[in-house]
């Protein structure tokens, strides 16, 4: 690479715990600021406003337990964060309010992270996350919490605690489709509205840490712990099927996310790293060494002026960092 | 005295004296006819108007040549009738008008007749007194064409004695009476107001004699200085006046093409202008001349009521005959333009509500006639005014400045007609630019350097004063002018043309000369700052009030690209003195390298110009005031909104407050203190506390670079010193970051970091943390976590640990340093220091027993403060680990620097000697050694004392014994007489054994006389 890596633009010191989940919302409505979202181990929620870079609100409704899921409902004042107090919090931030407005209690103890897809009406929405069953994944309809369904593998197929969800809508047909990670490393396509398993692709020989697919291209990734990312792509039988997979320097990949605009990957790794892939052939553009502390979390910012883009990453150090990068094309 | 109110009794009074006056005139009878008037009331006299008039007329028209003293008592009576009656009859007027002014006239010339001054002032008193007593229409009997004749006469007349008369009182009377004459009376004795018919038609009367009044009038202003105010003042009036009235768009807008028939068969009538729009032109252009000439003189009259005439005179013309007097109206504007910052504070206040009549009734802004001549005038005097601030003196470029300021205020929101021709754009800044060069000769500047951390917080006080954009901006020297009023005037200049010019434009205008050349630099930030003081409206008179004011959002955009470029790596880091020249270097290479397609720009082109004269250097320093003045500039433009700035800028703000020279240091701490007005902070203590999260940000991203941003430890150091306890968690975390980067790169920039680490650390050392006693109070059961202070102090010395073995001296050095600060921090926390300090042994004792000297000096000092925190545990290691080896090494090393010669002392082996005997002393002392350890080093030390060794070692042996003595002076006392004792110790009784000491009645050894000073210190 002829240049080094710049700096961080910024980097947001203050939850004074390790930095699990971060949440970019940006589109600003009212002239309220860009905002971002973190959720840390001691259970609070940050809200970090973005022009003074500074918290503007903290909201405590985990009862001091790991927040490991922050995301926004299309909207900067609707906020769902997860926790590992079993509990999945509503909050409506408008006119400065900081308790949360509805919780939905949760029955898997482990680490997977819920994923959201707005419904056809603007006030619905599904909601994915762990179920009750060891290998169970529940989708419910939000905000009435009544269950949609639940999804199972097979008895025998070994997959394990789902690790990872992503719930999405292909443009060709109004059902919803979720990919789920497991810890057999394992991913599975499931039909929601037809509670089927579209397709299984074994990708990984350890747990899948976490994955994000890209519609328009029909193809996803996923990382591990291992050494590798692995990139997977939907046929037109909906079948997955693994387009390549991705040597790493050093093992353990805790989040990735695919940049809106489909242009770049970004993973965070336990080796303090931050790294940067061109999406589409998975070219790696930079390696963003900056934390003291395995990187838990990327985030990107929503598409806005394209020099505005900023990617974060929140570490356990404790620090948030912003990054202003690949912002010119 | 009786008054006779019925005109029977006043008759009978008056009848005598009136036929006496016809019977033979003489004073006497006037005056006797005059006493008796005093004592006829006005209505009675009323009606004797005529008959009393009637002698006095008659002693005036009596041919042959009379005393002069009689005509005049005639004429004052007569005005004295006429003061208290008015006059009814169109032929009476006319006869005592021409009988009036016949008395002045001399019969051959045109020249009044070579009267007495009394008898001039009385007739135009008279003529003055007659124009008031006529009675309603009757007045317009006198501007018949046919009376032309004798209105021209009495004008000329009036305006010869004007212009030169001696007597000042007769000059302002004949003016004043011109003034009635012409029907421009100020006073409100005239009933009757003119309708437009009588206008018109006075108006064309008027007209032919517009020219010799405005020519004699002219000759008369502009005549001498010390003719007085007063003339002058009445001339204005009467120039100002007539034109108004000739002239006035009004009348001329009316009057047909075509001249009507005479409507009175006169031949005279001949002489009668019509004022169709030739000779509007012809008029005006030769009016403009006059009025040129008026302008140019009366503007710097010395008298303040003669310059407040004439903006009377610019606002009369301008609002009636702004159309009529095209040419002229430059003039004019200049001259209100000129006077928009007069000296007098009633001039510029009556001047500057004129311009405001003007902008509120939208005559400069609507009327593009006007507006284009304003634009002309400000684009010739731009075009000009490069020659003229190069040529002119102090005065001279005042004046022009005040003219271009006054432009610039009435053109208001219209200055970017101008601004937008690149020429003229480039013209006026060009002249800013020259004018504002600094005189950067200065030595003093460089040289005069900060000691010491003086500390912001106590600068806090000044927060009373005012901010700095205001009046206590750093004096500056400039080359080409001195007075200070210059200045400031350029500043409001430059203010203007930021509130109403087009500010993206002005500013992409002055960035890019401020990055063109190092030449512009200065000036152009100066510009700068002022621009954004302006387009913030600080300080700016509003002439305009529809102008709308920059957008907050606008101006936030502007000052966000300025505030970058002065805080960019090029613009920020000059050289300002010769030791920061080596560490500059390095960086600024760097920015070269990094930046090829500026580097011409930048100040230091080639290495092979980095050693700079100092002049340079001053300039460096000035460029980097003036930046920061332009931060407090921006602060205040923005007020509160600044805050959100305050992460980019208040970093390199404290860099410099920090800085060694002097002035760079002041003027960045009178910025924070703007900063903390405008942002409303109390101080800069609570500016930094409020902001230390911005100030972490940029230290810990710069500590990821180092070597370009050498300047972190003072910003860390500052902003420790103006921290509270609050600031710990952040300060953790910053240091968490030295740590780390000093982990990664130890090799390079230990040293570096090694200074960051001890700023923290000496800052510590003044916020001890709570000791274990106080927090066992706090929660005795719980092992609670160490205080931050704690925590920083032991991962500091665990870095140390390492670092104490760095194969670089310098760096060995430091960390001694930064070791003390953290046993210091760590004093009161025992359970965590022990351990460290069995960790740091080891290495320490290398640099105690096998190290440069200098870094067994400063090992001896941190063992010395080790002694003092924790001495018990340190005194058996001591004896055991240090004692014998440096005993040891002294003991062998004796021999051979007591043979050698002078040069031994510049040799490793002498330094180690030295060292280890200066240290010895207070460590013994320090660590309160026991008796068998103190032997030993009173054995090693003892050979040093002999007067072979080197001076430098006898007297840091000297120094042991000192330090031994208050330890144990008796045993130090007996080793010393065990070598030499000069005093017998007789027993005080017999039965006591005699003392015997082995240095008793011995002779004088090499010993001596280092024993004898010891002793003598002893007992003293």
């Amino acid at each position: 690479m002829a240049l080094p890596p710049p700096p961080p633009q910024f980097v947001l010191r203050g939850t004074q715990s390790a930095v699990n989940s971060l949440h970019f919302s940006c589109r600003s409505q009212a002239q309220s600021p860009p905002l971002l979202f973190s959720g840390s181990l001691s259970g609070l929620v940050h809200v970090w406003n973005l022009h003074t870079r500074r918290v503007d609100a903290t909201l405590d409704g985990h009862g001091g337990q790991s927040v490991y899921w922050v995301k926004t409902l299309g909207d900067q004042r609707l906020l769902l964060s997860q926790g590992r107090d079993l509990k999945l919090c509503l909050w409506d931030l408008a006119e400065g309010r900081r308790a949360p407005v509805d919780s939905l209690s949760l029955d898997s103890v482990g680490f997977c992270q819920g994923s959201v897809l707005r419904g056809g009406a603007q006030e619905c929405w599904l909601l994915a996350v762990p179920g009750r069953g060891t290998e169970e994944v529940q989708v419910l309809d939000m905000p009435s919490k009544t269950s949609v369904c639940t999804l199972k593998p097979e008895a025998g197929a070994k997959a394990g605690m789902p690790m990872c969800l992503e719930l999405w809508q292909p443009a060709s047909s109004s059902h919803p489709l979720l990919l789920a990670g497991y810890e057999d490393g394992s991913v599975i396509l499931w039909n929601v509205s037809e509670r089927r398993m579209l397709s299984r692709l074994s990708c990984h020989k350890e747990p899948v840490m976490s994955l994000d697919f890209d519609s328009r291209k029909a193809k996803g990734v996923s990382g591990s712990s291992e050494k590798a990312l692995c990139v997977w792509g939907l046929d037109e039988q909906q079948n997955l099927k693994v387009c390549r997979t991705q040597e790493l320097t050093n093992p353990g990949i805790a989040d990735v996310v695919i940049r809106p605009d489909g242009k770049i990957l970004a993973t965070a790794g336990w080796d303090h790293r931050i790294r940067l892939f061109g999406w589409k052939q998975l070219k790696p553009l930079a390696v963003l060494d900056y934390h003291s502390a395995a990187v838990h979390c990327v985030a990107f910012s929503d598409p806005g002026q394209p020099r505005e883009q900023l990617l974060a990453g929140g570490s356990k150090d404790q620090r948030i960092s912003v990054w202003s990068v690949y912002n010119q094309s | 005295m009786a008054v006779f109110d019925s005109p029977q009794e006043a008759f009978g009074i008056l009848r005598p004296v009136c036929v006496q006056l016809t019977k033979t005139q003489t004073i006497e009878n006037v005056e006797h006819l005059q006493t008796k008037l005093h004592t006829i009331g006005d209505s009675a006299l009323q009606d004797l108007q005529e008959y009393v008039l009637f002698p006095l007329r008659f002693t005036l028209k009596t041919p042959g040549s009379k005393r002069e003293s009689l005509v005049q008592c005639v004429v004052e009576c007569i005005t004295f009738v006429l003061s208290t009656t008015c006059i009814k009859k169109q032929d009476l007027l006319q006869e005592l008008f021409s009988e009036l002014c016949l008395c002045l006239s001399s019969p051959n010339s045109q020249q009044p007749a070579p009267v007495s001054e009394e008898l001039k002032l009385a007739v135009v008193q008279g003529l003055h007194t007659l124009m008031h007593s006529a009675y309603g229409d009757i007045i317009l009997s006198l501007y018949q064409p046919c009376t032309l004749p004798h209105l021209g006469f009495a004008i000329s007349l009036l305006l010869t004695l004007a212009e030169q008369e001696k007597s000042k009182q007769i000059k302002t009377s004949a003016l004043k009476c011109l003034q009635v004459l012409l029907l421009q009376c100020d006073c409100q004795d005239h009933p009757k107001l003119l309708d437009d018919t009588e206008r018109e038609q006075l108006g064309d009367l008027f007209a032919s004699f517009l020219p010799g009044i405005s020519t004699a009038l002219t000759r008369i202003i502009t005549g001498d200085f010390k003719q007085g105010h007063v003339i002058i003042i009445s001339a204005l009036k009467v120039f100002y006046k007539i034109i108004g009235f000739v002239m006035a768009d009004e009348q001329l807008e009316k009057i047909p093409k075509d001249k009507k028939k005479p409507s009175v068969e006169c031949r005279v009538a001949e002489l009668m202008v019509h004022r169709e729009a030739n000779w509007v032109k012809n008029t005006g252009s030769k009016l403009a001349t006059l009025i040129e000439k008026i302008v140019e003189f009366v503007s710097v009259h010395p008298h303040w009521k003669a310059r407040m005439e004439l903006i009377e005179l610019v606002q009369d013309l301008l609002l009636k005959c702004r159309q009529s007097l095209l040419n002229s109206v430059g003039h004019l504007l200049k001259a209100l333009v000129g006077l928009v910052n007069d000296e007098n504070a009633d001039v510029q206040s009556r001047c500057n509500k004129v311009l405001k009549t003007f902008a509120d009734q939208r005559i400069v802004v609507e009327s593009r006639a006007l507006a284009d001549i304003l634009s002309e005038n400000l684009h010739s005097l731009a075009t000009a005014l490069p020659r003229l601030m190069s040529s002119q003196d102090d005065q001279g470029k005042y004046s022009t400045l005040l003219l271009l300021l006054g432009y610039l205020k009435l053109l208001g929101p219209k200055v970017n007609f101008v601004l937008n021709s690149v020429a003229h754009l480039h013209r006026l800044s060009k002249a800013l630019i020259q004018v504002l060069e600094l005189d950067v000769a200065d030595v003093k500047i460089v040289e005069e350097r900060r000691w010491g951390p003086d500390r912001l917080a106590e600068s806090s006080s000044s927060l009373s004063e005012p901010p700095l954009y205001k009046s206590k901006s750093q004096r500056k020297y400039f080359r080409f002018f001195t007075d200070e009023r210059i200045f400031l005037l350029l500043r409001q200049i430059c203010q203007t043309l930021g509130f109403y010019g087009d500010l993206y434009l002005l500013v992409d205008h002055f960035t890019e000369l401020y990055n063109e050349s190092v030449i512009y630099r200065k000036q152009a930030a100066m510009i700068l700052n002022e621009l954004i003081v302006g387009a913030a409206g600080i300080e700016v008179e509003v002439l305009h009030e529809d102008k709308s004011m920059a957008g907050s959002e606008e101006l936030r955009q502007v000052i966000t690209s300025i505030l970058e470029e002065y805080i960019s790596q090029k613009n920020w880091y000059l050289v300002t003195s010769k030791e920061a020249e080596g560490t500059m270097k390095h960086s600024h290479l760097q920015a070269i390298t990094s930046d090829v397609h500026t580097c011409h720009l930048a100040p230091l082109p080639s290495s092979s110009e980095l050693s700079l004269t100092v002049c340079s250097m001053n300039s460096n320093i000035w460029q980097i005031c003036i930046q920061l003045e332009g931060i407090g500039c921006f602060a205040h433009a923005l007020g509160r909104e600044f805050r959100l700035l305050l992460m980019s800028a208040l970093y390199p703000v404290l860099e410099k407050a920090g800085d060694k020279t002097l002035l760079i240091s002041q003027v960045a701490t009178s910025t924070m203190i703007d900063i903390c007005h405008a942002c409303a902070y109390d101080s800069p203590r609570d500016l930094i506390n409020n902001n230390a999260d911005y100030l972490v940000n940029e230290i810990s991203l710069n500590l990821h670079q180092m070597a370009r941003s050498p300047h972190t430890p003072i910003v860390l150091e500052i902003m420790f010193q103006n921290s509270d306890a609050s600031l710990l968690p952040l300060i953790e975390d910053v240091i968490q970051d030295v740590l780390f980067s000093l982990d990664q790169f130890h090799d390079e920039r230990a040293a570096s970091f090694l200074s960051v680490l001890h700023t923290v650390l000496a800052a510590l050392e003044e916020q001890p943390p709570p000791s274990e006693a106080e927090m066992n109070d706090v929660c005795p059961d719980v092992e609670a976590l160490l205080p931050v202070q704690t925590q920083i102090a032991k991962d500091v010395m665990e870095r140390c640990i390492h670092l104490l073995s760095d194969k670089d001296l310098k760096t060995r050095l430091k960390v001694l340093d930064v070791l003390e600060l953290c046993v210091t921090v760590l004093q009161s926390h025992e359970n965590q220091l022990l351990p460290m300090i069995h960790r740091v042994w080891l290495p320490l004792v290398h640099r105690l027993t096998n190290d440069d000297p200098l870094a067994v000096l400063r090992a001896f000092k941190v063992l010395c403060t080790l002694g003092n925190q924790c001495g018990d545990f340190l005194r058996n290691r001591f004896s055991k680990d240090i004692l014998p080896k440096l005993s040891g090494s002294l003991v062998t090393q004796a021999p051979v620097s007591a043979k050698a010669g002078p040069v031994y002392s510049h040799t490793l082996a002498f330094k180690l000697q030295l060292a280890v005997l200066q240290g010895l002393g207070s460590l013994c002392k320090e660590l309160d050694l026991g008796g068998g350890d103190l032997n030993k080093v009173a054995d090693a030390c003892l050979i040093y004392l002999s007067a072979k060794q080197p001076v430098k070692l006898q007297e840091a042996a000297r120094s042991v014994f000192l330090h031994l003595m208050k330890v144990d002076p008796d045993t130090t006392w007996f080793i010393l007489n065990e070598l030499y004792c000069p005093l017998p110790y007789e027993p005080p009784h017999p039965s006591l054994y005699p003392v015997s000491l082995s240095g008793m009645a011995k002779p004088r050894t090499e010993y001596t006389d280092n024993v004898l000073l010891l002793l003598a210190e002893l007992q003293g």
